[in-house]
């Protein structure tokens, strides 16, 4: 995490892909109303969460407290705006074990909702890095713009895309 | 979109984000210094503030600061979950409860007669009002700055971030005020601190919210 502040994205995306199987197995635990579908989207706040966040992670402290902190908060706040109350203890998170992959496609259906709200330029780019893969000099030589462009555009693309999930969703 | 590929684009986002005591840094001394500005405008420094400042009525200038400090402390350790707050409440907490004992004395010492001759000034109106309005602009930089926090206690911060703006709104306002007398400036700060505090209450869980 301390990499991923400092602009690291490999050992960032490294640490998500750690992240994301604890936290959905969490997740499914509690959200059998929900279905798989519903699920992914609840964890898929939860990393948008986290992502906006990060910078809240003080780095001399202990990351795990943090990042429980955090994925307790937005679990609890995703399941009240779905209409569910639920209890959630750190506990839960500490004794998670990676749920297991499997065939499904792990596909959320809010995400697409929320994209299609975002701007056309803005979703392509957020479209580019996730389903094409691409990097940002892939992106850039796309969209004829500079990387840096292409870097400040998704940053702010990924806090609209937040806070539209939060009021889309109500 | 999957999650595998939503990783990927956060993975993509490297530009550095602006942390909490970075935008209370950009936006405090901007909003003190409106909050300034209108006092030395529109109310006017006492003629006397020099001897006040070397009187006990410096008390007056300086408790809210300590005050302010203390509830920035805060709240800027409830913005960051996993961070220890629990030293910072209490320090606050003593503090609160230090003024109480303060008062409680002063009330023993000259009674009910004391306070009510201390507070039925016109002056009482114009400091509970001033404090408030002189507060706003602090109010208003630090939720900015907390909003891009992560508190899991919306309500509780805001309250916290209230009475920061409250204790720095009395800092400045005290440059103007000339009510010296103990049972005025306590009880009379106080409450308008307090109110302050409220409205951060109920700015916080809109505010504050993620």
């Amino acid at each position: 995490m301390r990499a991923a502040n400092r602009g690291d994205a490999v050992a960032y995306r490294r640490l998500l892909h750690v992240i994301a199987p604890v936290l959905r197995s969490v997740v499914r635990a509690r959200g059998h109303a929900l279905g798989h579908e519903g699920c992914e989207d609840v964890l898929q706040d939860v990393l948008l969460a986290i992502h906006t966040k990060r910078h809240t992670w003080v780095e001399t402290a202990p990351l795990r407290p943090w990042l429980y902190a955090i994925a307790r908060h937005k679990v609890v706040d995703a399941f009240r705006i779905r209409g569910q109350r639920i209890e959630l203890s750190i506990e839960d998170f500490a004794e998670g074990v990676a749920a297991p992959q499997g065939p499904d496609p792990m596909r959320g259906r809010d995400m697409e909702k929320v994209l299609r709200a975002l701007e056309p330029r803005a979703a392509d780019i957020v479209r580019g890095f996730g389903l094409k893969g691409e990097t940002t000099a892939e992106t850039a030589a796309r969209l004829g713009m500079s990387e840096g462009a292409v870097r400040v555009a998704l940053h702010r693309a990924l806090k609209t895309l937040a806070r539209l999930r939060e009021r889309m969703i109500e | 979109m999957k999650t595998d590929d939503l990783l990927s684009v956060l993975a993509a986002d490297t530009v550095p984000q602006q942390t909490v005591d970075s935008r209370m840094l950009r936006a405090l001394p901007v909003a003190i210094a409106i909050s300034a500005a209108a006092v030395l405008l529109f109310w006017g420094l006492r003629p006397d503030l020099d001897a006040a400042l070397g009187s006990a009525a410096v008390l007056k200038t300086v408790v809210p600061a300590v005050l302010a400090v203390l509830a920035a402390g805060l709240a800027l350790a409830l913005a960051h979950p996993g961070l220890r707050s629990d030293r910072r409440s209490m320090a606050l907490g003593l503090f609160a409860a230090a003024l109480a004992v303060a008062l409680v004395i002063l009330m023993v010492r000259d009674g009910l007669a004391g306070l009510t001759n201390a507070l039925v000034t016109p002056s009482l109106a114009v400091c509970l009002l001033s404090i408030p309005v002189l507060a706003l602009p602090v109010l208003g930089a630090t939720l900015w700055a907390l909003s891009s926090g992560a508190t899991l206690h919306p309500r509780l911060s805001g309250a916290v971030a209230g009475l920061m703006a409250g204790g720095a709104s009395a800092t400045v306002y005290s440059l103007y005020c000339d009510q010296d007398a103990a049972l005025f400036a306590l009880p009379g700060y106080s409450a308008a601190i307090l109110f302050v505090g409220l409205l951060g209450a109920l700015a916080g869980p809109r505010f504050l919210n993620w």
